[in-house]
């Protein structure tokens, strides 16, 4: 038997990744037998689905939902994705890989990467910190194959994510839902009715007069926000004088070669631009500031740096990097681009929405709308979006790269707790996780160091140790790692043999 | 570039404090890296009375490569599976704050939410004991340590211990002195320091001794001899929140039953501990000059023993809150010279240990570097704060009337962090533990609903699962526990063994 308070109707206006991933984990986790689930969609609205790279808790959040991971990569012509490469971001001809997983292991209660700069610093052959890292080693050598469970093998420390095709990831989802008894309206939203008592939303009316009542409404209607911006006037937060990029063009081109095992960033003079590979097709974007480029020449350096024949013709964003004043205000709660805009960067986008309806179902409210639920969900949202633009911020600030705009980014003032992150690590190499940020110590450690931060000094606590004893163990580790990936079958190979999706019918 | 390196560490004052600095310094920085020094008097008492600690004490042990079972026998210790609250929500009742979770999370949510949903309105403290391995095992005076039994509760026992802080204190000596930490005895006189920096240069000694050093801990208790009286390093005063101020502690004979947890009885001014060791109990009143006399406080407790009294009472002042800097230029605080939290939940020990592992963390290497001193202050105020919390709300969610202290902290405004977490918690039962915060949502779980807090609702997640299924759910895990408990032996048995202090034999 369940509460009388229990919420009856929870409606998603719109669909797109963040509704139908929103959709899927309310109807697996909120299934009482009492609450009913409500997608409304547009086929006439397109969707932005240019988020198609992931970091690794998707798969935590796939296993949560129940979904098997090789099914789900052959209906999305799912690829692996081992981290990242930033090509060009220290300056022209630089590259370095932002890889998951961790760097070598701790030595007596110590990080790997002390030993690591120390030795470098008594002149030892220690090579370049990504050797000590499985996943990017794997990823040089473009092979893959999951971890090993026995936390003794260096297998185990493989960490990876996914590259997806959206459009077929909130389809793949779609049916998830549907069979899970949610049920999807047809229709373009026409407008939002608000109760005239308090504020809340009481129902979303379509364009051919149909309304739909709730009590729990999550916008998912994109940058166009027509819920928690559009009706009810929550504000924008704006940041783009940290983070001014403000325009992409995205377009699809045809499979080369063997997809590669890891998203590429290349820095461009007003911006950058992502490689996706997924199994069918490469996925390829420009993010730029149009204040120091305009659209043509955008256009330009994009198409002429992609390989392979384009699909289709680049299609146009727009956006502002910000986030909304509340996430979830009254009765709606905001998922996806309705809630804020960071760039995908570090391909974050998918990960918010998980984290977000994650988060709303651990709070999720009552008819009552007990304001304590939504005063924590707002505050715990809003640190670890903060978190994550410190962290993209980061990728800009510390650079060589020179030029207007890269002027511009490098000499900008930057948020204090980014400041002071940065001071720690150049003086001493120390990092620390702040509190429950995203992204850890390894994550950082690999930015920092990949965007030419050196620690001036080792952590002194690495001097307990005999320098030649330790000389012995990195040399170990560094050996154990390049056995270990050699020894991985080829991405290409694990694909056919886990997943291989059918070609793509045109 | 000149070499800045801290060559020559300092720690002043012994004690539990002093010397539990020394072991990790000795440990993790050998003595090449910098020599290690000490300075204490056998004049000056140390507070250290009956300790109790929480888990986390087992970390310190592994990373100083302690033997366990010789530790315990070396400081007459026992274990610990909890505390048990008395009188503390209302006159009458009481409740166990155990170690370790309860019951299971399934399908994603967490045990509470189908604890909550499946009694209903009607648990008390008993009906929770029933889910908790340690609180069931603490209620029957049984205790092991965790054996490998696969899924079984048994592989999973939490833990920590009771000891005497002298003999602690003593042991740790040894083991520093083994590994090249170098004591010097002798009461300080003076604090010099340097007229242009204001870093700490050296102290003297009544005999005319001068000891310097690079870096300075300071251990020398609530009066922060060099933090305070010389670095004016100033403190945050909580004692609208936490009025007691006072303690009087007095060991005893032990009684038949050697119980493995603490027990904490609330008083009408103030509440009174009760710690059992080996050869005897430790105990404490803890209470308020504003609310009681010392005269009525000492009555209390010296009739309120289990056994005869072994010493006479000793008195003890403080003043709850932190150093506004913990570390100031080359001096860092550790122990009571850091702050004071009543031991209502044993942190004493572990704030301790934590003000070590940070130093650790932060360690200068090549001079001081601001960065890292203010990391650490914020870290180590965020650490208190959140303690403070947890404590606070034992005083605050009280429903007696009977005396003045409990109608004051039942009424008085709590910090924000605490009004919040319990208003999510009266919504639909729901804890969140947030940041690395010392207490998890177990131990928020068992305050709150054993000090009468009663969620108005289950969290709906729980409705993920059949009423009938977690029903059957749930009956299995009371079942399993129950059974569990039965395959440990008694507390006594156990350490009669395993670690009888009568057969400690020194290395």
């Amino acid at each position: 038997m369940n509460s009388p308070h229990t919420l009856s109707h929870i409606v998603i206006a719109g669909g797109g990744t963040a509704g139908w991933v929103a959709a899927a984990a309310l109807s697996r986790l909120t299934n009482n037998g009492e609450t009913r689930i409500t997608l409304v969609e547009s086929e006439e609205i397109r969707t932005v689905g240019v988020g198609e790279a992931t970091i690794p808790p998707i798969a935590m959040f796939l296993r949560l939902l129940g979904i098997d991971l090789s099914e789900f990569m052959r209906e999305t012509q799912a690829t692996i994705k081992l981290g990242i490469e930033f090509e060009g971001w220290l300056r022209e001809g630089h590259r370095y890989i932002h890889p998951f997983g961790d760097y070598g292991r701790d030595i007596n209660a110590v990080r790997f990467y002390q030993y690591w700069l120390k030795l470098r610093a008594f002149g030892k052959d220690v090579g370049e910190i990504e050797e000590y890292c499985l996943a990017a080693m794997a990823a040089r050598h473009q092979r893959f194959a999951p971890p090993d469970p026995d936390p003794r093998t260096v297998q185990s420390s493989m960490a990876y994510a996914f590259h997806f095709d959206a459009a077929l990831y909130a389809a793949y989802l779609r049916r998830y839902s549907e069979a899970r008894g949610v049920r999807r309206v047809e229709g373009k939203i026409a407008d939002v009715t608000l109760r005239s008592e308090d504020g809340y939303v009481s129902s979303l009316k379509l364009a051919d007069g149909r309304e739909i009542e709730g009590d729990l409404f999550i916008d998912c209607t994109g940058f166009r926000a027509l819920l928690i911006g559009k009706a009810m006037g929550v504000p924008y937060v704006d940041w783009s004088h940290w983070l001014p990029m403000n325009s992409a063009l995205a377009v699809q081109s045809e499979r080369v070669a063997d997809p590669l095992p890891y998203t590429r960033s290349t820095a461009r003079p007003a911006g950058w631009q992502w490689t996706i590979p997924l199994q069918h097709r490469t996925g390829n974007g420009h993010v730029y500031c149009s204040d120091y480029m305009n659209d043509e020449d955008a256009g330009k350096i994009l198409l002429a740096s992609i390989s392979g024949r384009p699909l289709t013709a680049p299609s146009q964003l727009r956006f502002t990097t910000g986030r909304r004043a509340e996430f979830w205000s009254r009765n709606v709660v905001a998922l996806g681009l309705s809630s804020g805009f960071m760039e995908p960067l570090e391909s974050t986008s998918i990960h918010f929405i998980q984290a977000g309806v994650t988060k709303l179902i651990a709070l999720l409210p009552d008819k009552r709308f007990n304001p304590i639920e939504r005063d924590t969900y707002n505050r715990l949202s809003i640190m670890q979006f903060e978190q994550t633009r410190d962290f993209l911020i980061l990728h800009y600030k510390a650079t060589e790269r020179t030029g207007p705009f890269w002027d511009y980014v490098r000499n900008m003032d930057i948020p204090d707790t980014l400041a002071q992150k940065i001071e720690l690590f150049r003086s001493n190499g120390r990092l620390f996780r702040f509190e429950d940020e995203l992204f850890g110590e390894a994550n950082w450690q690999s930015v920092l160091m990949g965007q030419g931060i050196m620690p001036e000094r080792w952590d002194p606590m690495a001097d307990a140790l005999d320098v030649n004893v330790v000389a012995k163990q990195v040399q170990g580790i560094r050996e154990a790692v390049r056995e270990t990936a050699l020894r991985l079958p080829t991405h290409q190979e694990f694909l056919t043999r886990f997943c291989a999706a059918p070609e793509p019918v045109d | 570039m000149t070499d800045k390196r801290v060559r020559k560490i300092l720690i002043v004052g012994g004690g539990t404090a002093g010397w539990m600095t020394a072991a990790v310094l000795a440990k993790l920085l050998k003595n090449d890296y910098a020599d290690i020094h000490l300075v204490e008097s056998e004049e000056i008492g140390t507070v250290g009375v009956g300790e109790a600690t929480i888990p986390q004490i087992g970390t310190f042990n592994r990373t100083l490569g302690i033997d366990e079972t010789d530790f315990v026998k070396a400081t007459q210790g026992s274990f610990k599976l909890g505390i048990e609250f008395v009188n503390w929500g209302a006159l009458g009742e009481r409740y166990i704050h155990p170690f370790g979770a309860y019951g299971l999370d399934m399908d994603g949510v967490s045990f509470h939410a189908f604890f909550l949903k499946h009694h209903a309105a009607r648990y008390g403290p008993e009906t929770m004991d029933q889910y908790n391995l340690q609180a069931l095992a603490a209620r029957q005076n049984r205790f092991m340590r965790p054996v490998n039994a696969g899924n079984s509760p048994l592989s999973k026992i939490a833990y920590a211990f009771h000891f005497d802080a002298s003999l602690y204190a003593r042991y740790l000596r040894k083991y520093s002195e083994a590994r090249g930490v170098t004591r010097h005895e002798g009461k300080i006189t003076s604090v010099s320091l340097h007229p242009e920096t204001g870093y700490v240069q050296h102290v003297q000694l009544t005999d005319g001794r001068i000891l310097d050093a690079d870096l300075f801990v300071d251990c020398t208790g609530f009066r922060g001899l060099l933090i305070e009286q010389a670095l004016k390093a100033g403190y945050n005063d909580w004692s609208h929140w936490l009025p007691c101020d006072r303690a009087v502690a007095v060991p005893c004979e032990n009684a038949e039953r050697l119980t493995p947890y603490t027990r904490s009885t609330a008083r009408e001014a103030g509440w009174q501990w009760r710690i059992p060791l080996q050869h005897r109990i430790g105990n404490g009143h803890v209470w308020s000059s504003a609310f009681t006399t010392e005269e009525r406080a000492t009555e209390i407790l010296m009739s309120n023993l289990d056994g005869k009294a072994l010493d006479a009472p000793r008195h003890l002042r403080f003043l709850a809150g932190h150093r506004k800097k913990f570390w100031e230029k080359n001096c860092v605080a550790i122990g009571l010279s850091a702050g004071f939290i009543e031991p209502l939940e044993s942190t004493s020990i572990h704030l301790i240990q934590s003000g070590v592992a940070k130093l650790m963390q932060m360690f200068p290497s090549g001079g001081f570097n601001q960065p890292d001193i203010d990391r650490y202050n914020r870290v180590t105020t965020f650490e208190y704060e959140r303690i403070r919390d947890f404590i606070i709300l034992h005083y605050h969610l009280n429903r007696r009337d009977d005396s003045e202290l409990w109608k004051y902290t039942q009424n008085m405004p709590v910090p924000d962090y605490l009004t919040d977490k319990m208003a999510l918690f009266e919504s639909h039962g729901r804890i969140f533990r947030e940041n690395e915060e010392l207490f998890n949502d177990t131990s928020w779980f068992a305050v709150m609903i054993g000090q009468g807090l009663k969620p108005r609702d289950y969290d709906p997640v729980a409705d993920v699962q059949s009423a009938e299924e977690t029903a059957a759910r749930l009956t299995n895990i009371r079942d399993t526990i129950a059974t569990s408990a039965t395959y440990m032996p008694t507390h006594e048995q156990f350490i009669e063994e395993n670690c009888d202090a009568r057969t400690y034999v020194p290395a």
